[in-house]
């Protein structure tokens, strides 16, 4: 009668000893959950800041730069009439950059869309380098600058301009 | 009785350990919800907006030279009037309005719902704008110049 109790005792503690494990177990896998998505999110917004970052370098590259062109050196500044050039010889550029396109586009003062080419420069908005398959696209607040005579002096003219990349992130 | 008893007490401290479980994972969510607000500090974007904005070079002459928006800024502050007799301050607070408006598209599509722009110079508020509706979630920045502090916030 006693070991049937004590037996009875055992089983009782076994069985509390696995619904606690399994409480357990389970408080664990959600705190992994909500750790594991964190995680994402994180490495979702490194990837948009290492983009951006990207955009940043590259209009400060010296194939896109002011550099001292328009009086001090300027961050975010681009060259408009150095980015026709490029556009001209992008084809030396292949595997340059790790982009796939790269579009620079003029926000202010606002415009009808039009591309650039040689022969309607700089009456357009639309400055496409390179093209190619767009995946995922991120752009950052550039100043466009250009030489412009006016009254037969050259000035400094820049503009508000975006400019975009596309590129392949992590999957 | 006393089976009853020890019965009791074995529910007892069960619920004893799940309260105290519950409460370290009320901890946990509670700081785990608390962290995100960081994102509203840092933002490349509209630090690259004010300063391609400054950058912009305005309608507004003198005799020598075109009129960029950071020298309009030190010009407003000295009261001077463009070649053609507008108001300094007239053609910067209109250019700004032009620029942040074209560039922070405000529409229940898009990801931006508001934004706030501001210039202090030497303590006092020179121009302030703001559109839209102001959401707990945001992005700014703030340039310090000589004389002149100029704010961005963008909420979504």
């Amino acid at each position: 009668m006693i070991q049937k109790k004590a037996q009875l005792k055992i089983q009782q503690m076994a069985f509390m000893l696995i619904a606690v494990t399994l409480f357990f177990v389970l408080v664990g896998m959600f705190v992994l959950t909500i750790y594991v998505s964190g995680l994402k999110n994180s490495a979702a917004s490194l990837d948009e800041k290492n983009a951006l970052l990207l955009v940043t370098k590259l209009a400060n590259s010296p194939e896109f730069s002011c550099g001292e062109a328009f009086g001090n050196v300027r961050t975010n500044c681009i060259d408009a009439d150095k980015v026709m050039m490029l556009k001209e010889k992008i084809s030396q550029y292949k595997r340059f950059w790790d982009i796939e396109n790269v579009e620079i586009r003029t926000i202010y003062p606002k415009s009808e869309n039009k591309e650039c080419t040689l022969e309607n420069y700089p009456n357009c908005n639309i400055l496409k380098i390179r093209e190619g398959n767009i995946t995922t696209e991120y752009s950052n607040f550039v100043s466009l600058c250009r030489k412009k005579v006016f009254n037969g002096e050259v000035e400094n003219k820049c503009e508000l301009a975006k400019l975009m990349i596309s590129y392949n992130s992590r999957k | 009785m006393k089976q009853i008893k020890k019965a009791q007490e074995e529910m007892v401290g069960f619920a004893l350990i799940i309260i105290v479980v519950a409460v370290i994972l009320l901890i946990f969510v509670g700081f785990s919800l608390k962290t995100p607000k960081k994102e509203a500090v840092e933002s490349f974007e509209v630090e690259s907006f004010i300063q391609s904005s400054l950058q912009y070079t305005t309608d507004c002459r003198d005799t020598l030279r075109v009129f960029s928006v950071q020298k309009l800024i030190s010009s407003c502050r000295n009261n001077e009037i463009c070649l053609d007799g507008r108001n300094t301050c007239e053609v910067l607070n209109s250019t700004l309005k032009g620029i942040v408006k074209e560039s922070w598209k405000i529409s229940n599509n898009s990801a931006v719902k508001g934004y706030e722009f501001k210039i202090i110079s030497d303590e006092k508020e020179m121009l302030k704008f703001e559109e839209g509706n102001i959401t707990s979630n945001s992005k700014g920045s703030v340039q310090y110049f000589p004389n002149a502090e100029i704010f961005f916030k963008a909420y979504y």
